[in-house]
């Protein structure tokens, strides 16, 4: 049973509006990543904050775990969000009003756990994705490619099933773009968590392990 | 989210948006200040007009047997002091004027009133003993005036009303409002003895109607109207009515405008910092917050300020109100600061609630 998967799903911004995704079913593998693509306007970004619970779709069904969850009620799937999903923004969003380190632990405080449980894996993560020594710095001081690495540790904290990155790498120039690819390839293969990456960058389209184009 | 987690994420979310914070603060000062120092004004001054129409002397009732026709009984006065609305109830005779035997007859007089009931009702013992039949007190005021350095001696008098003499033995001072008493003497009167006045002090001034009804119903069987004077405090118990009600009034109308101008304001700040923060509101919801945590979010993070601003306001409503001369009191200001934070809670609610229900997605893809 695949971690996520969609079936005859479709989403409208407005009602009797244009509809995307055209009835689509797919079943996201585990321990792979996928990479969505398409031309500007066919709902990259829109299919992933689906998938992130973010937004409810007009027809058809998100599955996590095997279990339809797109149409729970909203503190449910903000509680699903905070243990399964794991999000990265294309231009990171940190909050610039707190620590790198803080930044990361932010997950968990949603997920209901303590700060003393978090900090540890939090130090952890940035020492793997090598920014453990800008804990303590703000986002203003720390560069792109650093806070990319932390917004996919903010992402891995709370040990999600599933990733759900929006064009992680269109900020970054090449070689922070291939560094965080191979932070996310590690995290799906590795751990076998299913990575979905909405973008258009030619780089990520072929370091990914299956391609869905809208 | 832990209770703990949402209590350290709203104070560190007020102290990193110190410009909202510090108007939160600000607003919630000004209201308690403004409030303090004029609703609290007028609430010193209606507690000090409520205090002194309801003082012991605007609560008397008193009952004049006008022709002397024997109607003020010792039992109409025991029925009169047993009256629910009743604090303290005496019949007191017309004073008459006794003299220092020791000295005789070109001794000064003073007056010697007789008194009908408890004697602790009229007069607050100084020294030596309540009297029994046939002595008296004397009030310390009175002492010189009679001729006696300590409160012991011999009194005669000529009224025929009253025994010949009487052994002082001890000294008073008078209990509102028989402060005329401080004058003289006073003798438990003689078993029987009518009086000329029924003096009864209410409980509360507004019971008079009540009173002065009740009162008057035990003279039902006096044939002359002319033969009872009353003289009671009805009017001033309208008065005390109308006067704490204009005030409680103004005061109310002037608290409500304080506290209504305050919360709109406050409402007004937080909704531009939602507003400005929506991306960070947006980044919460995707990593997972609930509405419920957003709402809470942004409450605790204005109560915190307006914790700040309103201790400081309260304080310093207490100083501008101290330095005008009336001081509010504390339990009024205490009220204050708690209506303020109410009222600032309250309307962080309505901005809150649409930080929670904006599109999280929108903000989000909003650059």
């Amino acid at each position: 049973m695949s971690a996520l998967s969609v079936q005859g799903l479709a989403f409208t911004y407005t009602s009797g509006g244009d509809e995307l995704f055209d009835g689509l079913s797919h079943e996201f593998a585990p321990g792979k990543i996928t990479a969505v693509t398409g031309p500007s306007g066919r709902g990259k970004s829109t299919l992933l904050y689906v998938l992130g619970l973010m937004l409810t779709p007009s027809r058809g069904e998100v599955r996590i775990q095997g279990e339809a969850v797109s149409s729970a009620p909203d503190a449910a799937r903000s509680g699903i969000r905070a243990a399964m999903l794991g999000f990265v923004f294309q231009d990171a969003a940190l909050d610039p009003s707190r620590s790198v380190l803080d930044s990361v632990m932010e997950p968990s405080l949603y997920a209901g756990r303590t700060r003393r449980d978090s900090l540890e894996r939090a130090r952890q993560l940035l020492d793997e994705l090598g920014v453990g020594a800008r804990a303590d710095h703000r986002p203003g001081q720390i560069s792109g490619g650093q806070a990319q690495r932390v917004a996919v540790a903010r992402a891995l904290m709370n040990n999600p099933a599933v990733i759900l990155a929006d064009e992680p790498t269109g900020n970054l120039d090449p070689s922070n773009a291939e560094g965080v690819i191979d932070i996310l390839s590690k995290a799906a293969g590795s751990q076998q968590r299913t990575v979905v990456i909405a973008t258009h960058d030619p780089y990520v389209i072929r370091r990914s392990d299956e391609v869905l184009s809208l | 989210m832990r209770r703990a987690a949402l209590v350290r994420e709203s104070l560190s979310d007020a102290w990193s948006s110190k410009v909202p914070s510090a108007i939160i603060a600000l607003i919630v000062a000004a209201m308690c200040v403004m409030t303090i120092s004029t609703v609290g004004r007028t609430a010193a001054a209606e507690a000090q007009v409520a205090e002194r129409i309801n003082s012991a002397g605007a609560r008397e009732l008193v009952v004049t047997d006008k022709r002397g026709a024997q109607l003020i009984t010792p039992t109409l006065v025991d029925m009169a002091s047993r009256l629910s609305v009743t604090d303290r109830a005496v019949g007191i005779g017309s004073p008459q004027d006794v003299k220092n035997a020791g000295i005789g007859p070109g001794a000064t007089p003073v007056p010697a009133w007789a008194v009908v009931g408890d004697l602790e009702a009229v007069a607050h013992l100084v020294s030596g003993r309540m009297p029994g039949p046939g002595e008296a007190l004397i009030s310390t005021t009175a002492l010189k005036k009679a001729g006696l350095e300590y409160p012991v001696g011999s009194m005669t008098s000529s009224d025929p009303r009253l025994p010949h003499g009487y052994a002082v033995v001890g000294s008073f001072t008078p209990v509102e409002p028989f402060s005329e008493l401080g004058q003289g003497l006073i003798v438990t009167a003689p078993e029987g003895a009518a009086s000329t006045n029924l003096r009864i002090v209410l409980k509360q001034a507004g019971q008079a109607e009540v009173a002065q009804a009740a009162i008057l119903s035990f003279f039902n069987d006096v044939q002359d109207p002319q033969a009872l004077g009353v003289s009671s405090p009805v009017e001033l118990a309208q008065l005390h009515s109308e006067v704490v009600g204009d005030l409680g009034g103004f005061g109310r109308s002037l608290l409500y405008s304080a506290l209504g101008i305050g919360a709109l304001l406050v409402s007004i700040v937080v909704f531009a910092d939602i507003l400005v923060r929506r991306k960070d509101l947006g980044r919460r919801r995707a990593l997972g917050a609930t509405r419920g945590n957003i709402v809470w979010l942004m409450l605790l993070r204005s109560l915190f300020p307006a914790v700040t601003g309103g201790i400081l306001g309260v304080v310093g409503g207490i100083v501008a109100a101290q330095q005008a001369g009336s001081l509010p009191p504390l339990t009024f200001c205490l009220g204050v600061l708690v209506l303020s934070l109410i009222s600032a809670g309250l309307s962080t609610l309505v901005p809150a609630s649409f930080a929670a229900f904006t599109d999280p997605v929108k903000v989000l893809r909003t650059p």
